[in-house]
């Protein structure tokens, strides 16, 4: 193995991905957990947390979608997938996006200087937040941490 | 006449059985060998059973996911020897070692996962 070789670096006994990813998870239901405490109290100092906390999760998205992708092009050479393979692709990607919707909101509302946050996107970041815990899940089971290994 | 007759037909009869003797001693060790030439390796629970496995040269392995989990099954040489698709439950995956040598493999989705074939 060649220290230098990117595919040695990015998997080889590494498999950066599943190291990656618990960053926007955590992140991310974190950041959703301060904006609920943030609409209940009313309390702006908590709005400000959660919109770090889900502009950094949408942020670290990004290495993560990278690495899923190098594993399933390098490793597996982009075959079909099916199975949990194929569920935890879609729902990773419908996280993604989920994730980086939650953000755009938060960052508008920001720009526009306005007061309030919309209403509705309690209702997205609670969805977002079942569907980013279900890909984690099958995530931690297809690497063992979930499975009976 | 009726002497060299018996005698003809106990000739016949040894030859026959010889015969089948031989016949049958021939089909016991094809049996055999075929039993030498193929062997499985089990994955389950996350490792390949057994780990390591030493077979003559021709030797045919097949390896078989009992497990819940999609597995492969790659050679860690560069070209790879051998390199399955993803493995799902049940799914098979066959190899046949024309050469000897020693043959490290491991799963590509779960690289801790690692075996080896010694081929002699």
């Amino acid at each position: 193995m060649h220290p230098f070789d990117i595919k040695t670096v990015l998997f080889a006994k590494h498999a950066q991905h599943v190291v990656l990813i618990h960053f926007p998870i955590a992140l991310f239901i974190i950041g959703v957990l301060f904006d609920f405490l943030a609409q209940w109290k009313k309390q702006r100092v908590l709005a400000a947390a959660a919109y770090y906390n889900l502009l950094v999760a949408a942020i670290a998205t990004v290495p993560v979608v990278v690495t899923g992708i190098l594993a399933w092009q390098w490793e597996l050479e982009g075959q079909k997938l099916k199975g949990i393979l194929l569920m935890h692709l879609v729902m990773g990607c419908l996280s993604t996006v989920l994730i980086w919707v939650v953000c755009f909101i938060h960052t508008r509302t920001r720009r526009k200087q306005q007061e309030v946050l919309p209403g509705y996107r309690l209702p997205i970041e609670a969805v977002a937040v079942v569907i980013v815990a279900l890909t984690g899940h099958l995530g931690g089971f297809l690497s063992g941490v979930n499975g009976p290994g | 006449m009726r002497r060299s007759v018996s005698i003809a037909g106990l000739a016949a009869a040894l030859v026959l059985g010889i015969g089948v003797w031989d016949t049958g001693q021939k089909g016991s060790v094809t049996s055999a060998q075929e039993k030498m030439s193929t062997m499985e390796v089990k994955i389950d629970n996350f490792s390949f059973g057994p780990v390591a496995l030493t077979v003559p040269v021709g030797t045919t392995i097949t390896w078989t996911n009992r497990d819940d989990i999609p597995h492969t099954v790659v050679s860690t040489d560069d070209p790879k020897t051998f390199k399955s698709k993803v493995l799902d439950t049940d799914d098979k995956f066959s190899f046949t070692f024309s050469k000897a040598g020693t043959y490290p493999y491991f799963c590509s989705i779960h690289p801790k996962m690692t075996g080896k074939v010694i081929v002699q």
